[in-house]
Parts: C-alpha cells; structure tokens; sequence
C-alpha cells in the first residue's frame, strides 16, 4: 500500500516538474533564466524562498482549513434545519442555494470587502480588516469569505445525499421501531451522509485551492499562493510540492479509509 | 435527446438568455455606434458638478468607468467575446479530450501511470497555470509585436490545453468501462473494427455526458476568464497608453477587446472608490454561469429519466 502511495508521489512530482517546464517549451529559455532558484518576486523585489515559506504555508492552510470546517459547519447545520421544514420549504431553499452556486468568487469577495468599508465608513464599526497591512496577518475575514462557498457546494450534496439515504430500508426500520424523525437523523443518517462526503474532498479541495488564490491576491495576503504565482522554476516546483505532498498523502488515506468502508458494506450486505 | 431538452423549462430558459445576450451582443454594433464618453456632468449654470466615474444612478442603468465609458454599451458589446470564447473553448477542449483519448486508448493498456500525472493539475490552480503560460507572451509581444488575430488564438490554445489532460483522463475511464461491456466484445467477435465501434457504439454512450462536460467546461472557464482579468491578463492582449499630466505620467494597460473580464481588470484598482464597475460585469458572469447551470440541471434530469426507462 505505501509503496502505491510512493509512485503516485512521483508521478505527481514528474507532473509538476512538467508543468513548470511549459513556458520555456513554449517561449524558449531566455525569459525564464531572469530568477534565482530560491528566490521569489513580490512587488518588484526578490526575496529568499527559505524560510519565509514556512510560515506562509502554515497562514495560507490555516485559512483553508479553518474555512473547510466552518463551511461544513454551516453546510451540516443548513441542511439539519431544513430537514425539519416542510417539504416545499426545502425545495425553495434548494433552489435558492442552486441560484447562489452560480455566484463566481469574485463576486462574493468584493461585494463583502465592499459592504465592509462602506458599514466602516457609515458607522465608524470595524467588522474585520478587509486588506494586510505589513506584517500584521488578518483571519477572520478571509475565513469568512472563504467558507461561503464551500457552505453552499457542501449543502448541496449533503442534502441530495441526505433525501437518497433516508429512502434506505433502515431509516424505516428505525421509525417502526418508534424512534424520532430528529434522533434518527442526527444518530444514522447523518453519520452515514459524512462518510459519503469523503468521496467529494478531491473536488472540494480543487475548488477551494483556486478561490484561496484569488482571496490572497484580492486581500493581499502573502500566502502560499501569492508565492507559487510569483515564482519560476525550481521555486515553483518547490512551492506546489509543499501543497501537493500533504494533501496528496490526506487523499491517499480517505481513499483507503473509504474504500475499507465500501468493503464493510458489501460484507454486511452479504 | 434534442426533443425531451426543449420539453425541460430550466433547460429552455437557460439557453434563452444565454442566445440572447449573444444576438444582442453580435447585433449592437450594427444598428448603434454606442454612445459617447461623458468625462464630466455640469450642474444648469454649466460649472461642473461631477467627475467619471459615475455611479448607475447618475447614468442609468450602470453608470459608466473612469473614462467615462457607458457600461452598460461596454457590457453588451463585451459579451459576444467573452461567451463565445467560453464557448469556443470548452467546445475544442471536449473534442481535442475524446479524439485524444480514443486515440491513446488504442495505444497504452495500463494508463495509471498518466492518471496519477494528471493528478498534479490538482495542486496548481487552472489561473496559475494559464497566466504561467500568458505572461511570457506578453512580454514577447513588447519586443516582437503580434497581432491580435494571432494573440486571441494562441490565447485560446493556452485556454484549451490546459484543460484537456483532466479531461482525458475522464473520457479514457468512461472509454474503458464501455470497452469491457459484453456486447462490445460480442462485436468485436463478430469482426468489428476498432473505428466503427468507437462511432456506433462509444460515442452514443457518452454524448450525453458530453453534452454536461461542456457545460461545466463552459463555466469553469466564464470562472477562469474572471480571474485572468483581475491579474490583469487579457484576452486579445492589452495596449499601453500614458495616463495623467506631463508631471505624473503613468502607464496603463487598457485591454484591446472589450472582453467582461477586461473591464473588470482594467478598473480593478477603484474597487473600493467606484465598486459598481466592478460589480456589474461580475454579476454578468453570475448570470451566464447561473442560465448554464440551469441548463445543466435540465440536461441532468433527462439523463436521470433516460436511466430509469
């Protein structure tokens, strides 16, 4: 099993020392050769790739992380409530949401950058700082920011994933036993409802990484991303390797663990 | 397929405002020259009472930028560019991933190897990767200037190549999984070539995926096109004009189509003093990305009854 994670790793690694060599197969050597190996370019100034890509790496994670758990926080807690509506309420609300996935990220992240100024400018209240100024790095807002999203995708599925496991024979089972509506939810369904969410981490992580970039560029925050976007070469390479190596280690281990629950199941159905 | 799509209403409304805002946006030239830029409003003794850019409630409906271009002209005639290439692009994505994939499933067996090097396209965001790819040509066009012709195509390869190895490797597994199924092999026994099976056969199988794939192609690149814009790569390339007096002089890159994400990046710096030029091309990406997935959620239910028949 390790040594199945050991050549994906290094396909992966092949794969990005492949797409760091595109624009010279494109546009020939001589632009890329303008930068030194360990150094990165911000604001027309180079600096030294170690070790200042540690501390971004942890920033940059610590926001896409905090924001993957508040998401799903807000996407599990959605999706209880509305289980206790009537159904056409939840199908207003699904649609609703369906609308709000149409949102580009953009979109969201300047109209709550904008909203912010403006309620500071009108009342003088400061919900959080919108924008990095020097070394002083802000959490709250690109959280926020960042988990709307995500929210919305994971509501989505969890309630489509919900509305198919409560057909299950065993939801049935549990209510001719006299048990609740709520208690059968929240004790059965809703475990089973997680475990199927792990097949969407990949999709999830992918939309995630591409909106982090575009929050870090927008709130200049100087990020993992802002890094990988302003290097060339062997920095780059370094850089995607320091995103790829853990979380391609993670996507190995929910494989595993989902594929062990997929072989529990069909034990159990046999 | 194409009847029981103009039964589904999401579908039908979807594909209405999408076509719509294509005519209108190809027709406008034609009929109207668009109207000209306003720098300034005077008040009714002539002094000057405001200065571009206006918000849409000085100029309805959308006010207009910093050189006092009516936005809501630059939107319309902004669109035809931006939803076809979206369009255009998620088209030659699709067709360049399945010739690819019928062609190198002949060829390679044991394809896991190519998958896990796909897998590495997971870790660099698709704007990274394309404004990698964009940035060299820029600064080679300063030295050796290249039409705009010749920029928007390449451009669109960029745009184009970028997607196709994840593609791939869908189509590649979907390819394999139909491959193995018993009446292939009953056919392939019955002396069927390779080519005929791929058209008979194959391509039934997965034109309504197909039909999906492009929609989600279409709108990953409507997100992606955003995204170039606020970094301030265009599409068609950008020309330098000086800006200001002779005292402060500043250069500009004022993008040469005018592309929805050109107008976002071309005034991105006045996000915070004039938001609404931002705002409404975004929203405009909202609804082409909204009227595509409702047509994608039609497509869906179709694929979802045909399955249950």
């Amino acid at each position: 099993m390790t040594s199945r994670y050991g050549k994906r790793l290094r396909s992966i690694i092949i794969g990005v020392i492949i797409i760091s060599f595109f624009p010279t197969l494109f546009f020939g050597v001589e632009q890329q050769k303008s930068m030194k190996p360990w150094e990165y370019m911000l604001g027309g100034r180079a600096y030294s790739l170690f070790p200042d890509i540690f501390e971004k790496f942890l920033y940059s994670m610590t926001i896409l992380l905090a924001a993957l758990l508040f998401g799903l926080f807000l996407a599990l807690t959605i999706t209880f409530i509305s289980t206790l509506l009537p159904r056409s309420l939840q199908k207003i609300i699904y649609g609703f949401y369906t609308m709000l996935e149409a949102l580009p990220d953009l979109f969201i992240i300047i109209v709550l950058q904008v909203s912010v100024v403006a309620i500071y400018k009108k009342t003088g209240l400061l919900i959080g700082n919108v924008s990095n100024v020097y070394e002083s790095k802000i959490y709250f807002f690109p959280i926020l920011t960042l988990s709307i999203l995500p929210a919305i995708q994971l509501f989505k599925i969890t309630y489509l994933l919900l509305n198919e496991e409560m057909n299950k024979p065993y939801v049935n089972v549990a209510r001719s036993l006299g048990h609740s509506n709520v208690y059968i939810t929240i004790n059965h369904v809703f475990r089973n409802v997680l475990a199927s969410l792990f097949h969407y981490s990949r999709t999830i992580f992918v939309f995630m990484l591409s909106n982090l970039f575009i929050l870090e560029y927008v709130f200049n925050l100087h990020g993992i991303m802002t890094i990988m976007l302003n290097t060339k070469g062997v920095a780059f390479i370094i850089t995607v390797l320091f995103v790829a190596i853990p979380f391609s280690f993670l996507f190995e281990w929910i494989e595993r663990y989902t594929q062990r629950l997929n072989v529990h199941r069909e034990e159990e159905a046999a | 397929m194409i009847k029981q799509l103009l039964k589904q209403p999401q579908f039908l409304l979807g594909f209405f405002i999408i076509i719509s805002l294509l005519f209108v946006s190809l027709g406008l030239n034609s009929i109207y020259e668009g109207p000209k830029e306003v720098k300034f409003l005077y008040k009714n003794d002539g002094s000057i009472s405001k200065v571009a850019p206006f918000s849409p409630t000085d100029i309805p409906p959308f006010g207009t930028d910093r050189d006092g271009r009516d936005l809501f002209y630059m939107i319309l005639d902004g669109a035809k560019y931006t939803l076809l290439i979206a369009l255009g692009v998620a088209f030659l994505r699709l067709v360049s991933a399945v010739l690819i994939s019928f062609l190198y499933k002949g060829q390679l067996k044991n394809n896991t190897f190519f998958n896990d090097l796909v897998q590495s396209t997971l870790y660099v965001p698709a704007t990274i990767f394309a404004y990698m790819l964009m940035i060299p040509l820029f600064i080679k066009s300063t030295t050796d200037p290249i039409s705009f012709g010749k920029m928007v195509i390449i451009q669109c390869i960029i745009l184009t190549l970028i997607g196709i190895p994840s593609l791939v490797v869908t189509f590649s597994g979907d390819i394999k999984n139909i491959m193995n199924k018993d009446y292939i092999i009953s056919t392939m026994s019955l002396g069927a070539k390779k080519k005929y099976i791929y058209r008979k056969h194959v391509l039934p199988e997965i034109k309504p995926k197909l039909f999906l794939l492009f929609a989600q192609q279409a709108v990953q690149i409507l997100i992606l096109l955003a995204h170039l814009g606020v970094l301030a790569v265009f599409v068609g390339g950008s020309q330098t004009e000086m800006r200001g007096d002779f005292l402060n002089l500043t250069a500009e890159n004022v993008p040469i189509a005018g592309e929805w994400s050109g107008i976002i990046g071309h005034s991105f710096q006045e996000v915070l003093t004039a938001p609404w030029i931002i705002l409404i091309p975004l929203g405009f990406f909202f609804v082409s990305i909204f009227s595509i997935n409702m047509m994608i959620s039609g497509l869906q239910n179709i694929i979802s009854k045909n399955k249950r028949k």
